[in-house]
């Protein structure tokens, strides 16, 4: 499983330092997108795919189904924070939307209350 | 181009951390319950960055990669479940605020021969007031300590949770899911009642 631990290219073939693929860029100067975010692509994203290098357009690719930023990193064997960059650069250009978990804020809420009896719910139903 | 409103994601992502000693079955217990076999996913950290915020940016420290398996349950009323196990080493304690950030609750796992292994996740909990509850993991389904007796070892709160689990049935981890969310529901009721 761990690509990048110790590289073994004969896993992904991908012989490339993780962050060439954002630029050098490694996220801090973003907002932190939470792990368990959901990226989903967008219409238009799925029409710009093939624009994107090719990590971008795996992510493009891998999140017709709402995917967490967490399992993309898991999915492609890319590093969290490469993933994050990466999907943040496509949500500006509207190629997916992120979907962010409810914020600590708002656990005095009645919101609140009411998403933690849903989760509750279907978890006694699974 | 804008999506129409239709084309919106439904899904709302929530998390549940399960956190606990090295070896005490944190990806067993996610694993008994998560549709997808337990995935593993990788952070690529400055070793500076252990503690502190990952603040300085130039490219000479050294780096290291921490470990996280997670697991998802969907849930009905358009909700996912991510189930996040901690790593396990203690120098990558300072991951564990990004974990619990946002996070319904945690669940620390205990094994009863190695109490001790739990102490700094029961610790850290309890400072940043992360709902949490405390399963026992009964290794060969053997409850080898009373509850009074491992609530003691732990001086934890009364108010918290201990329930007895094996880490490898699933009806074990939803119960303990189940009380866990219980709990965080019940102060987060008392909570709203406050404000």
């Amino acid at each position: 499983m761990s690509v990048w631990a110790i590289p073994q290219p004969a896993i992904s073939g991908r012989i490339v330092r993780p962050y060439t693929m954002t630029g050098g860029r490694t996220g801090s100067d973003l907002p932190r997108i939470a792990l368990e975010a959901l990226v989903t692509a967008t219409p238009a994203g799925m029409r710009m795919r093939t624009r994107f290098r090719w990590e971008s357009a795996d992510i493009i690719t891998h999140t017709r189904k709402e995917t967490a930023i967490i399992e993309l990193a898991a999915l492609l064997e890319v590093p969290i924070g490469v993933v994050r960059v990466l999907a943040a650069d496509l949500a500006d250009k509207g190629a997916v939307t992120i979907t962010d978990p409810p914020s600590e804020t708002d656990v005095t809420s009645d919101g609140y209350t009411d998403l933690l009896q849903k989760v509750l719910d279907g978890i006694k139903s699974l | 181009m804008e999506s129409s409103p239709s084309e919106k994601p439904r899904l709302t992502p929530v998390k549940i951390v399960v956190a606990g000693g090295f070896g005490v079955g944190k990806t067993t217990f996610v694993g008994a319950i998560s549709e997808i076999e337990p995935l593993r996913s990788e952070a690529i950290i400055t070793e500076a960055s252990a503690g502190i915020d990952d603040l300085y940016e130039d490219g000479t420290k050294t780096t290291t990669t921490v470990a996280m398996d997670f697991g998802r349950i969907s849930l009905k009323h358009d909700l996912v479940l991510y189930l996040f196990g901690t790593p396990g080493q203690d120098r990558f304690h300072f991951m564990w605020n990004e974990l619990a950030r946002g996070a319904i609750g945690a669940v620390v796992l205990v094994d009863t021969r190695r109490v001790d292994a739990c102490f700094a996740a029961i610790d850290f909990f309890e400072r940043r007031e992360t709902p949490f509850v405390v399963a026992v993991n009964m290794f060969y389904g053997r409850k080898l300590h009373a509850e009074e007796d491992v609530r003691e070892a732990l001086r934890i709160q009364p108010e918290v949770p201990v329930v007895y689990c094996d880490a490898r049935v699933r009806v074990d981890v939803q119960r303990v899911l189940v009380t866990l969310v219980e709990h965080a529901l019940s102060r987060a009721t008392t909570e709203v009642a406050a404000n």
